[in-house]
């Protein structure tokens, strides 16, 4: 009897969260809605499912290029804000820095740092650059955005790695490099997933920069060229739920599939204040 | 190492003979050449846009032109261009302008200045404001494309119902509102819908009511709301119709789509929208085919007659365009009579050149077209100035707050003039 | 100093050199940059640039637009804070109380905060259409227009937001919550409190140092929120969803000025360093007091 209750209450926790999602499945629904019957509810349920929605979208509009242009500046950002934040989080965690209090704190407040607060400066840096609108000046930006939360975060994971092992590896005479390759990169790589996801999430989600930064399909990012769906007094609300299905299914899928490491990652940056 | 340095020396030789021959040999227009047309996306199923590239295309061996669609809202083209523009070179040849816009592109230098390239009466068959709206500083920098003007649409058959005549004044459109609706009885059916929500839009709607009340936003000299208390009367005014419910509460939420789409279905009985509506009415499956009508924008009691705000796009060619004779051929190729014609037909946007206005092809499936003309004579631009958006940023807001209620006219007329006085002091 | 210190100092020089340029040059050098601009008339469309000293901020104190904007800042981030907390507590406790099924009500969670907020903001402009939105089609048609009523619009805007970050706060009392050693509730039980004591006495306290983090994050990130004003009202209607964000970023490129707009992202700066500041005072003497 009391099993069964507490089936129950199981049961009705999830329910209740299926009801939480309700936005993303009406949403997803739309996006298979026959045109005519967009506007004309009730009923809420489609007459017949539909692609047309995902086929305008993929033929007619930027959405392939911007969905191109997101995947790669957000690998890209992940890899060059690993790349430095690996190193640096090293030395944060072990070695005798000079200024170290310096740059922990100028650490924590960048993380703090509003995006509104160096969009202009940053605008006419990459004006002055000739970045605007390439992917190099969206990495540049976004990885040095993320930058302060990856080292955070991973210098939280070099400290929970034993230190022998990297004694060890200096006795054997291994150089920097070869140390990072054979012991820390391996031993931390649970670390590296949790905070290379965060970081993907972040560059994939990021708007105020993109929107700035991007003028053309060149660059463009996926929830820009969402927010800028082109059409004139008509709004398409069948092709842009498509696109937004679009737009959400990499970080849902990778959110969903590595759900372990994404809350660790958040843990980790949260505790090890 | 001489063998190396001999060997990366041959393409430089061939670079400088190519260079020194090439340059005599062919005009700088050689080789496969790729225009960008910035455009916004248009309206209706038989887009012509696609089949008048390929005309160019075919009459320009060589040519390439590649349409890249723009945002969809006017503010997010503005900003687009702006971001675009600045200091850089565009990644585009020829562009779609707001006709707002060319008094501002044209002073920041975006733009090529046409008026060399103009034969003598090329913009004679132009509407006279269409091509003012063009011209900056004395000279022209773009081509009127389409144009437009702020309509009132009724329901013929509703006011030949009730023996009314389209409204001459506001006054009269309230008291028409009253009797159908008191006859109808339908709580479904809204009285006066138009463009409340906060954008380009409400400036336009909020401009057609101070016109019709003698108010003006920048006056010749310009000052910033010459008469405020004429223009505090004519937000109050607009304000009383949405009180009144002779307008809808959602009106402040509504653009031209959510307008059209509330009178479309039946649900209202006068409509203040563009020409590009009347179509859509027309349509297959609309409720209303066959029972719309439109006239002039009303007037004030004791005011001044309605006038609509005149709108529309231009095509211009960026002053960095590489290939600045071919971005003028393509615009003017995209503004001749039969590409207006076309898009007329195609799409629901109203030609700028006058005399399409009585083509007999198109009064033939656009039976209106002759009495468009006459309406968008006498349309009013909104005010023609490199700061326009700059003022129509400022005051949207204010005119919002004073439409929504939570706002006294006057002191949004105030706050709108303050902000505008700081602003301006900078750039003047 | 031994030669072994001194390459131990090296090699950490050479690991945080890529990081302190980046830094130095995307963050740091801008953040100085921008105060230098806020003392500016800039506007490059109209080459406009001259030093203007304290002109721009002297006119932000008596902008009525930017005093609307601080109090909508306010407002916002207070109630989008307080129901993230109070839902993400619930379904923390909720999902910890299953036996079966936490992972498909993690991912349930999940999918609301994995999605950019665009996306967010474009699924709420949906749900919110006043002819066709799923709300007021429950409601009746036309029953009340979300995104147009300057009353209702704030609300609506900051229930968007709630429902794509509340399960960051959910998350990180969950991951609390799986910390908490199942013997201390079976102490709890022998000294025989009942639930609401065993809640209110043992896991709240609990929770109440990650639950600061939580809402210290969450705090920041509603002071400097854009994204999801900007594209479901772009800050109407009447401005009365302007936040202090969405206002500079609409100074600086709708007509690009530089100066000005630069002024008001030098106040959003200040605002969210004196409330990290504050916050991280807070939980500091939290923690000696713990």
């Amino acid at each position: 009897m009391r099993a069964r209750a507490r089936a129950l209450a199981d049961v009705a926790v999830v329910l209740a969260l299926a009801a939480y999602a309700i936005p993303f499945f009406w949403q997803l629904l739309t996006s298979f809605k026959p045109e005519a019957e967009l506007l004309r509810v009730p009923p809420l349920l489609p007459s017949r499912l539909t692609l047309t929605h995902y086929q305008v979208v993929i033929s007619q509009s930027l959405m392939p290029r911007a969905l191109g242009n997101s995947l790669g500046i957000a690998t890209l950002t992940t890899l060059v804000s690993l790349a430095a934040g690996v190193p640096a989080a090293y030395a944060v965690a072990r070695l005798p820095l000079p200024g170290k209090r310096l740059l922990l704190l100028a650490i924590v407040a960048s993380t703090a740092f509003p995006q509104i607060a160096t969009v202009s400066p940053l605008y006419l840096l990459m004006r002055a650059l000739e970045l605007r609108d390439t992917w190099a000046g969206l990495v540049l930006v976004h990885a040095s955005f993320a930058l302060p939360l990856t080292i955070w975060l991973l210098a939280g994971f070099v400290r929970e790695i034993p230190i022998e092992a990297e004694e060890a590896a200096s006795v054997d005479g291994a150089g920097l490099v070869s140390m990072f390759r054979w012991v820390l990169i391996p031993l931390l790589a649970p670390g590296l997933a949790s905070t290379a996801l965060l970081t993907f999430l972040f560059s994939w989600n990021e708007f105020l920069f993109a929107y700035t930064f991007t003028v053309s399909e060149a660059s463009r990012t996926i929830p820009v060229a969402l927010a800028l769906f082109p059409g004139v007094f008509e709004v398409p609300w069948g092709d842009i739920a498509a696109a937004s299905m679009l737009a959400s299914l990499p970080p849902v899928v990778i959110v969903i599939a590595l759900q372990r490491f994404l809350v660790r990652g958040l843990v980790a940056g949260a505790v090890k204040e | 190492m001489t063998a190396r340095l001999r060997r990366s020396a041959w393409p430089l030789v061939l670079t400088v003979w190519l260079l020194a021959f090439g340059g005599c040999a062919a005009g700088p227009e050689r080789g496969p050449v790729t225009l960008v047309f910035k455009y916004a996306r248009i309206l209706g199923n038989a887009d012509p846009l696609p089949e008048l590239l390929r005309a160019f295309e075919a009459a320009h061996p060589g040519v390439r032109v590649k349409g890249e669609a723009l945002p969809w809202a006017s503010d997010d083209q503005h900003q687009f261009y702006v971001i675009n523009l600045e200091g850089r070179s565009p990644g585009f040849d020829v562009m779609m302008l707001d006709c707002i816009w060319v008094p501002e592109f044209a002073r920041a230098g975006w733009l090529l200045d046409l008026t060399s390239h103009l034969q003598p009466d090329e913009l004679a068959p132009y509407f006279p404001s269409a091509v003012a709206s063009a011209t900056y500083g004395g000279r022209v920098w773009a081509l009127p494309w389409n144009f437009n003007v702020g309509l009132l649409y009724y329901r013929a058959d509703l006011l030949a119902k009730y023996g009314l005549r389209p409204p001459e004044t506001y006054e009269e459109l309230v008291e028409q509102v009253r009797r159908v609706r008191a006859g109808e009885r339908d709580p479904a059916l809204d009285g006066y819908v138009w463009q409340g929500k906060q954008y380009e839009g409400l400036v336009v709607n909020v401009l057609e009511a101070f016109w019709a009340n003698g108010a003006r936003l920048l006056a010749e000299d310009g000052t910033v709301f010459p008469e405020p208390a004429r223009a505090a009367d004519a937000l109050r005014f607009l304000r009383g119709l949405i009180e009144t419910g002779v307008s809808p509460a959602w009106t402040t939420a509504a653009d031209e789509e959510l307008s059209r789409r509330a009178f479309g279905d039946g649900h209202a009985i006068f409509l203040r929208n563009w020409p590009y509506a009347m179509d859509l009415f027309e349509g297959k499956g609309s409720a209303v085919r066959g029972k719309v009508a439109f006239a002039p924008l009303p007037g004030r009691a004791r005011g001044e007659p309605g006038a609509g705000s005149t709108g529309g796009a231009h095509l211009g060619v960026s002053s960095r365009s590489r290939h600045p004779d071919l971005a003028m051929a393509l615009a003017r190729h995209l503004t001749s009579e039969s590409a207006q014609r076309a898009i007329a037909l195609g799409a629901a946007l109203s030609p700028a050149r006058q005399a399409l206005y009585r083509d007999a092809e198109l009064v033939r499936s656009h039976p209106a077209m002759p009495r468009l003309q006459a309406l968008a004579l006498a349309g009013r631009p909104r005010p023609v100035t490199p700061y326009y958006l700059l003022l129509s940023a400022t005051v949207q807001p204010e005119f919002s707050a004073a439409l929504v209620g939570v706002k006294p006219p006057e002191r949004a007329i105030a706050d709108a003039g303050t902000r505008l006085a700081y602003f301006l002091r900078a750039v003047r | 100093m031994t030669g072994r210190e001194a390459a131990a100092r090296r090699r950490a020089l050479v690991c945080v050199g890529p990081t302190v340029l980046a830094l130095g040059a995307l963050t740091v050098y801008p953040g100085v940059w921008v105060l230098w601009l806020s003392f500016q008339r800039r506007i490059p469309i109209f080459d406009v640039s001259r030093f203007a000293g304290f002109e721009n901020y002297a006119f932000l104190a008596v902008d009525s637009r930017f005093w609307s904007a601080a109090h909508t800042t306010a407002v916002f981030t207070l109630g989008s804070v307080a129901l993230e907390v109070v839902l993400g507590v619930a379904a923390a406790l909720a999902i910890h109380a299953q036996q079966r099924g936490r992972k498909v009500s993690l991912s349930l969670l999940l999918l609301a905060w994995a999605m950019p907020a665009v996306v967010g903001a474009k699924l709420f402009e949906w749900l919110y259409h006043p002819a066709a939105g799923l709300i007021n089609v429950a409601l009746g048609r036309h029953a009340i227009n979300w995104l147009g009523d300057p009353s209702v619009a704030l609300p609506a805007v900051i229930l968007a937001d709630v429902w794509r970050t509340m399960p960051f706060v959910a998350i990180l009392c969950y991951a609390r919550l799986l910390a908490i050693p199942a013997d201390v509730y079976e102490a709890a039980q022998v000294d025989g409190a009942g639930r609401i004591a065993t809640l209110t006495r043992i896991t709240l306290p609990l929770l109440g140092r990650i639950l600061l983090l939580a809402v210290l994050f969450r705090t920041l990130d509603a002071l400097r929120a854009f994204d999801i004003m900007f594209v479901l009202t772009g800050g109407g209607p009447a401005g009365t969803t302007e936040t202090l964000t969405v206002y500079a970023y609409r100074a600086l490129f709708q007509t690009l000025q530089l100066g000005f707009g630069s002024a008001v992202s030098v106040v959003v700066f200040a605002l969210v360093m004196a409330v990290a500041w504050a916050y991280l005072r807070l939980l500091r003497t939290g923690t000696v007091a713990a």
